[in-house]
């Protein structure tokens, strides 16, 4: 039954995977609650030409992978808020425009470059190959991130639910979103060596969005976003495994989309819930 | 406690209100009333700190307090959000406990008054997605009573409540004027601005007014500053103790 966890490879992916879910969740959670699912999904793809061109420039190490896809964030970021203020297309249909020029041009010069890495495992990730230097990473983007809630986690409760309550209270109300978009590449960027740059938003988003069905408090909610994310993993790593020609990142996301709908269905506040009343 | 000295107020360069004088006094309530786009909101933000007047200088005459209370529009927040009633009156000692720091007992307690003085002490650790509009707004004056600031700021707080919970809310806003807190309210109804206020900023047509309500309340300047059309002011009847009613 466990002999899978025989093999070394496995073990690698099962810790990688397991403090991804640690640090993933409660980023994949406030993305829901801020309403910013669909931001988390395009600053996913929009961090490809970064790494991309780091990539084709210095070579397949993590420092160039993290410096490029950060530059890239962070001027899709600008360049979105930009083109929100200036010109008359809201946020989401400039993010839109922006990431999907992004993606393109993240793919295009991996192709043109004649990269040694197939595309395959650049969008859906090879959690089965994951080196040393990719589990420094996310041991460090882990605790980054762990911290990081520890010390902003009332700031951007208040800041989520109540954003000019406050900005009332805080003279450093942009500095919380700031950081916390920060925490979001930092996240994606983790991830991606083990699931790829199409499906790392999927293990950030999916368990988010199926924790919220069952509960109402924020505490309640982290804990079962790390649960739904831990199940994915591990149950996502075992298919794949027994499922040869099945890459790891496909595998995660549908099990954690295997829990949305379950969740859908039977949470007490999914889709049969009779006691919320929609706003 | 608080002055405003020939502020003008505005976007990018851009006035929206001429210069204008007004203050806040402890124990007392000021109301602003304006049209849609005078500026209220603008002018909540000035006096919350987050956006600078265009000109004019703002004193805390007293120093500026530590913290304001806000109670904004519950129709723009998230009524399905994952807490429940007592979490959100405790947000308003946050402040108070940085970053780690556990709610103690004399807050706790705080947080127990506010939700009793709200009538929301049954159902505290109920989630907030059963709250209805009335309720979620006396949690919000809850938070604000738990902050126990000196200087409170309402933005249009009676929007989609009943009148019993108004009239509840109408009480605790009298508590804050005994108790010697200043009070400003935004407000879009006139029989809320003569009933609650004892002073009145009245802003519309890129103008300002400031005075005793009694005074800033009729039916010239409500014209004048495009408050109503001179038809609607025929036919309304103005009185401190009987609110505004049409005839």
């Amino acid at each position: 039954m466990f002999e899978w966890l025989a093999y070394d490879f496995m073990k690698r992916a099962v810790v990688a995977t397991s403090v991804l879910s640690v640090s993933i969740a409660p980023v994949g959670a406030f993305l829901v609650l801020r309403r910013l699912s669909l931001a988390g999904e395009a600053m996913a793809h929009a961090i490809v030409p970064g790494i991309v061109i780091a990539f084709v420039a210095f070579g397949l190490s993590v420092m160039s992978m993290i410096t490029g896809g950060m530059i890239a964030g962070v001027l899709v970021a600008l360049g979105t808020s930009l083109l929100a203020r200036r010109t008359l297309i809201r946020e989401d249909a400039s993010l839109a425009s922006l990431y999907l020029i992004a993606l393109a041009l993240g793919i295009f010069i991996l192709s043109a470059a004649g990269s040694a890495i197939p595309l395959k495992s650049f969008l859906f990730g090879s959690a089965l190959g994951i080196g040393d230097d990719t589990l420094v990473l996310i041991g460090l983007t882990a605790t980054i991130t762990l911290i990081s809630f520890a010390i902003i986690l009332r700031p951007l409760i208040a800041a989520t639910f109540d954003p000019l309550f406050f900005e009332s209270q805080s003279s450093h109300s942009g500095l919380v979103h700031q950081w916390f978009m920060f925490l979001l590449v930092l996240n994606l960027l983790a991830a991606f060596k083990s699931l790829g740059t199409l499906m790392a938003v999927g293990l950030m988003i999916l368990p988010a969005t199926a924790a919220r069905y069952w509960v109402s408090t924020v505490t309640h909610y982290l804990m079962l976003t790390f649960g739904f994310a831990l199940l994915s993993c591990w149950v996502g790593l075992i298919l794949s495994f027994y499922l040869s020609d099945v890459p790891t990142g496909p595998a995660i996301v549908l099990v954690a989309g295997g829990l949305f709908f379950f969740s859908l269905i039977f949470a007490p506040l999914g889709l049969f819930r009779g006691r919320i009343v929609r706003k | 406690m608080f002055e405003a000295r020939t502020i003008t107020l505005g976007y990018n360069g851009q006035t929206l209100i001429d210069p204008f004088d007004f203050s806040l006094k402890a124990g007392q309530v000021t109301a602003v009333i304006g049209h849609n786009g005078a500026g209220k909101s603008t002018l909540a933000r000035t006096v919350l700190g987050l956006q600078p007047p265009l000109s004019g200088q703002l004193y805390w005459t007293r120093g500026k307090p530590s913290h304001i209370a806000y109670i904004g529009q519950s129709n723009d927040l998230d009524h399905q959000f994952p807490m429940r009633v007592r979490d959100v009156v405790a947000m308003g000692v946050w402040r108070d406990l940085g970053f780690w720091s556990a709610i103690d007992s004399a807050r706790s307690g705080r947080i127990s008054e506010a939700l009793a003085r709200t009538g929301l002490a049954g159902m505290a650790n109920r989630p907030l997605y059963e709250c209805s509009s009335g309720q979620l707004q006396r949690c919000f004056f809850a938070r604000a009573i738990a902050q126990d600031a000196p200087v409170l700021l309402l933005d249009e707080p009676f929007t989609a409540i009943d009148q019993k919970t108004e009239a509840r809310l109408y009480e605790i806003i009298g508590e804050w004027r005994e108790e010697g807190r200043a009070v400003l309210i935004i407000l879009h109804d006139i029989s809320s601005v003569l009933t609650l206020s004892d002073h009145c900023l009245l802003l519309g047509a890129g103008k300002a007014i400031f005075g005793e309500t009694d005074q800033i309340i009729t039916a010239e300047n409500l014209v004048s500053f495009e408050y109503m059309t001179e038809k609607q002011a025929q036919f309304l009847t103005l009185s401190k103790k009987g609110g505004a009613g049409n005839v």
